[in-house]
């Protein structure tokens, strides 16, 4: 009896304890299952799930023929997980260093497994340091391949069996998995400084997915950004235990969306022949900076804009304040003579004079309201007819016809030809130059003489030769086209733009007078008779302009230009040239400098462009310099 | 006449034995399939992972030789070539290039040029 209870309590006490083995369980089962579930369902997901980023590749730029001016390239960013590299340091950045072109004290310093609280106050490690980007494709695999066959230094023999089957493990997972790459991209530019003002240039900036995007910091690359971008895809997909990718267990699949190729106006060849010329002057006259701009003034479209001094887009360190500037859009001027294009333009249409008027210059001394003009000495003029103050740039002749236009007329002129205003290309940084051309009302006592000689009112160097343009374009001022279309990867138009009117500004009438008498400003009489090029008939306009130096205008700093087109009657080209401040100083004449570099981008142009000559007899070559030296304004 | 029970009894009774025989090879060959199954996708998956790396592999190829055409291409690099070979190569002189207008189609219409050619004689287009 006594052993028959004996037995019941030790079969209770057992079936006690396996009831609170199974509460126990119970709870574990509830506390795992339900109250830390989404905590551990997040782990869990973490070590078999994967979340892997595909890079959007940056479209292309290409000039108007398709050939490239800018492009990304695929490359890697390798980086390293210094918890896997042990004490082994030393012998991985021996052998990386060369590969890397990192010194190897830097790689051992960066190699160093490092541990740290977070804000939160848990524990973090390193376990992935960027040793460097832009690595090639090549480069990478010679890493990998010299990872694989990393000799490493510790001893095997003098290990115990489970040191060498542990070690087996650290030097498997050193020499497959220290060192990994990440796919990445780098912008390359072909053609290296070339177009670079309109090109701009990228800058890279890390994302939160290991990754780094490049964003577009000037030019194209940055008012297009969204567009050249594109947007990166993803996939989510079950990994193993080595971190290898499961196919079959892949959730989420979205393709990355490359960025869409610009298409530009520009033209590569008209582009290098301008950036050549340029580069020539540059040497010659010395000046602060040169810039040249060809359009196509029917249409508006660009085919070359340069500024020297520029920059490579490919090397960052070559840009700083003085070389990234798009000084044809961003820097206003004054424009000096060319601007009397504008002045005799609106009186003419406002049929205010004719061509054929005189006009008397008052031998070069003109007294107006207090003060007196003075002109230059090879500039007393007599009695001049308005077509002949084109051609010999009278400044008393135009503050004469802008007197008689009067200044609201003018003023409206002014902003119908563009001035004032953003012309609307298609690029950061431009200037509109409104503080500048300031309504009729604020004008002051003396504008009226001074503006329509081109000082007191300033202007960027594209709003100047569009305003040109249109003069050549029958009076049509025609919005700068920088960009042609924009096309998919496959080269499947996604847009395109075309040809925009601004306004009507003059009649078609005076258009054709205006170019009669810029014909006359390149004739051995005007001032720009080596601006001509030979075989075609040019038209256009010298200006040479005073700086403003500390408050007053300065009699050595000028800024030189020529704005021209050809064939004058069918205008295909209009090229403007600008030089800031060059060597010659105060004998620095629109004509003399400006006009050669024209007529040499000029003749280079229409030889490439195949553009008819209007003149069936070779002209004469082009006066030499010296003679007409005084006579060019 | 009484039948014989004991050999009855003892006689192998096939259809359950074949029903077994058949839930077990069901039961293998389903466990069989199964692990092949898995192992097929996990080899095509690998198949898969491969084949994606070389095309990507071989796109990035593609697109580092078409870039490297385009530069080969373009006027810059064919200048500078042209140049480093000192061909004596250079543009023409406009007065070189000869223009031919091109003929209107509705003029030669109603001159009936295109009859005028058709009927030229064979000797003097010989000469």
């Amino acid at each position: 009896m006594i052993k028959r209870q004996q037995q019941i309590r030790r079969a209770l006490a057992l079936l006690a304890l396996l009831a609170f083995g199974f509460i126990g369980l119970g709870f574990r089962l509830v506390d795992l299952q339900v109250w830390r579930h989404d905590e551990l369902a997040k782990l869990a997901e973490k070590n078999s799930e994967q979340k892997i980023w595909q890079l959007a590749k940056r479209g292309d730029v290409l000039d108007a023929n398709g050939n490239l001016l800018a492009t990304s390239v695929p490359v890697k960013t390798v980086w390293a997980n210094p918890l896997l590299i042990g004490n082994q340091q030393a012998v991985v950045a021996r052998a990386l260093a060369p590969l890397l072109q990192m010194n190897e004290g830097d790689l051992y310093q960066r190699l160093l497994p490092r541990v740290w609280k977070n804000p939160k106050g848990e524990t973090a490690t390193n376990q992935y340091v960027v040793l460097q980007r832009k690595v090639s494709e090549g480069t990478w695999q010679k890493i990998y391949s010299t990872m694989t066959n990393l000799s490493l230094t510790a001893d095997e023999i003098k290990m115990s069996k489970t040191e060498r089957a542990n070690y087996k493990v650290f030097s498997r997972n050193l020499r497959q998995y220290a060192v990994s790459a990440e796919q990445d991209q780098s912008r390359v530019y072909p053609n290296g400084a070339l177009a670079a003002h309109v090109l701009g240039f990228v800058e890279s900036r890390d994302t939160t997915n290991h990754s780094s995007e490049l964003f577009g910091c000037d030019g194209i690359e940055k008012s297009f950004d969204s567009k050249l971008a594109g947007a990166s895809g993803w996939r989510v997909t079950g990994v193993d235990s080595r971190n290898r990718e499961l196919v079959a267990m892949r959730d989420e699949d979205v393709d990355a969306r490359d960025g869409l190729t610009v298409v530009l106006t520009i033209d590569s060849v008209v582009q290098n022949i301008v950036e050549s010329e340029l580069a020539k002057a540059m040497k010659e006259h010395e000046p602060v900076s040169i810039t040249g701009i060809v359009t196509r003034p029917r249409t508006g479209e660009i085919l070359a804009m340069a500024s020297l001094p520029d920059f490579n887009p490919n090397d960052l360190r070559t840009i700083n304040t003085n070389t990234e500037p798009n000084l044809a859009i961003s820097h206003v001027m004054e424009p000096g003579s060319t601007f009397k294009t504008i002045v005799i333009s609106g009186a003419l249409n406002e049929h205010v004079v004719s061509l054929n008027d005189t006009v008397f210059c008052e031998n070069g001394l003109f007294h107006y309201g207090g003060i007196t003009l003075h002109e230059s000495e090879s500039h007393h003029f007599g009695n001049l007819t308005v077509e002949q103050v084109l051609q010999k740039s009278s400044n008393i002749g135009a503050s004469k016809i802008g007197i008689k236009l009067q200044a609201p007329k003018l003023y409206d002129y002014m902003t119908d030809f563009g001035l004032g205003a953003f012309t609307g290309i298609p690029l950061p940084g431009e200037a509109s130059a409104k503080n500048y051309v300031r309504p009729a009302d604020k004008w002051g006592k003396y504008s009226i003489v001074q503006i329509p000689m081109g000082q007191g009112v300033a202007v960027t160097r594209l709003q100047m030769a569009m305003a040109v343009s249109a003069i050549a374009n029958d009076g049509v001022l025609m919005r700068p086209m920088l960009v042609k279309r924009l096309q998919d990867p496959d080269g499947n138009v996604v847009q395109q733009y075309e040809p925009q009117a601004v306004r009507h500004v003059i009649s078609e009438a005076t258009a054709k007078e205006m170019v009669e008498a810029l014909k006359t400003a390149v004739s051995d009489d005007g001032t720009a008779p080596l601006a001509r090029i030979a075989n075609y008939t040019v038209a256009g306009k010298t200006g040479t302009a005073q700086k403003v130096v500390n408050g007053t205008y300065s009699n050595d700093r000028f800024v030189v230009s020529f704005i021209g087109f050809f064939p004058a009657d069918d205008p295909q080209i209009c090229i403007s040239i600008v030089m800031d401040s060059p060597k010659e100083g105060g004998r620095a004449f629109g004509g003399a400098l400006c006009g050669p570099v024209f007529s040499k981008i000029g003749a280079a142009c229409a030889s490439y462009l195949n553009i008819p000559p209007d003149q069936n007899s070779q002209q004469p070559n082009p006066p030499p310099l010296v003679a007409k030296t005084q006579n060019l304004r | 006449m009484a039948k014989n029970r004991n050999s009855q009894s003892a006689s192998i009774r096939f259809g359950p034995a074949l029903a077994a025989l058949f839930a077990c090879f069901v039961i293998a060959g389903a466990a069989v399939g199964y692990v092949w199954q898995k192992g097929e996708i996990y080899r095509l998956g690998k198949q898969i992972r491969d084949r994606e790396s070389r095309l990507a592999q071989l796109q990035s190829d593609d697109k580092r030789l078409a870039d490297q055409l385009a530069l080969l291409h373009s006027p810059m690099a064919l200048d500078r070539r042209v140049q480093g070979l000192k061909l004596g190569l250079a543009p023409a002189h406009p007065m070189q290039v000869v223009r031919l207008p091109e003929p209107v189609l509705g003029s030669l219409e109603n001159k009936n040029s295109v009859l005028k050619f058709a009927a030229r004689p064979v000797e003097s287009t010989t000469q």
